[in-house]
């Protein structure tokens, strides 16, 4: 990572250098924006939905998007359910090990903003940007897998504008 | 034995310390003192005609002036029900454990004490299972209860 970051500060005084500096940002951010692996997270109902999205009738692959068991592999999270208060360590844990870049998709009403549970409610979180960082923000209750396709689109586009410098 | 037997026998065998609550719509409800509670749950417990086996539930109830814990209990052998609740002042509010008698009340139990802060005597293993482990928020399933971030639904 350190290295990668300083290779256009490096190349640029070359001739020529900013040219492969761009073109480096380029292919890095869409080959990065192609090949996402999200971790499992699903809590809720939401992950019903997440999970038809993986198969075959929608099919995730196509974005070169597969399930990851593990942070240590996974660049984006998708939080699909309910986050209650008792919850919200072990997600903020499991983001801290991720390797970064990394990003966050929160899925349906209950992780934008406590969905159902927002009113009367003592256990459950009110929205996870409380807890983390989000990314790409998808109403619904739950989302459509297609809601949840857009949503990982949309988050493409963002990773595509990235500059390596960005990176944090 | 039906339901009329059942409530009969009851109040034949407790006469006086056992109430027939108006409430129970589809299994009779009793109400008793406390200090009877233990002794009443050995008793129909080891009772030949009633033999409750099996606790359903214990279910904690904040009713603004006072509390009540309610006590689901069933026979399985007998293939009866019924419930009885035993009503206590706001404050210092404690009930007996029953787990000497149905093991299976520890949970039940530690769900009453966590959610409305009700005392359990002699449970032995009162620490949080539905709340985060460092809760300071008093007892959620109290009327009076707020937080933070606590929303009212509004009044519609």
């Amino acid at each position: 990572m350190g290295v990668i970051k300083k290779l256009p500060v490096y190349l640029e005084h070359f001739p020529g250098g900013g040219i492969v500096a761009t073109s480096l940002d380029y292919v890095l951010s869409q080959s990065q924006a192609s090949s996402i692996w999200y971790l499992l997270f699903g809590t809720a109902c939401c992950a019903i939905e997440l999970m038809a999205t993986g198969a075959s009738r929608y099919d995730f692959d196509r974005f070169g998007m597969i399930f990851r068991a593990s942070p240590r592999q996974a660049d984006l999270i998708i939080a699909a359910g309910t986050i209650t208060k008792k919850m919200a360590p072990r997600l903020r844990l499991l983001y801290d090990q991720m390797a970064q870049p990394r990003y966050v998709i929160a899925m349906g009403g209950c992780t934008v903003k406590g969905g159902p549970f927002y009113y009367d409610s003592y256990a459950v979180e009110k929205g996870i940007d409380h807890i983390v960082p989000v990314d790409v923000y998808i109403p619904g209750c739950p989302p459509r897998p297609e809601s949840l396709l857009e949503g990982c689109l949309t988050l493409q586009k963002k990773i595509k504008k990235q500059k390596i410098g960005d990176w944090s | 034995m039906d339901k009329a037997a059942l409530t009969k026998y009851i109040l034949d065998k407790f006469a006086g310390k056992v109430e027939l609550l108006e409430t129970g719509k589809v299994e009779p409800v009793f109400k008793l003192e406390n200090e009877f509670l233990l002794e009443f749950c050995k008793s129909i417990n080891s009772d030949e005609t009633l033999h409750i086996d099996f606790l359903c539930n214990i279910a904690g109830v904040d009713t603004g002036e006072r509390f009540e814990v309610v006590y689901s209990v069933a026979s399985v052998k007998n293939k009866i029900r019924f419930d009885f609740k035993v009503v206590m002042a706001y404050e210092n509010a404690e009930v007996e454990s029953v787990q000497s008698i149905w093991p299976g009340a520890n949970w039940h139990e530690r769900e009453v004490w966590e959610l409305y802060g009700i005392n359990i005597r002699n449970h032995g293993n009162l620490t949080r299972f539905l709340l985060p482990d460092n809760w300071d928020q008093g007892y959620p399933m109290r009327k009076n209860w707020d937080a933070p971030d606590f929303v009212r639904m509004p009044e519609s």
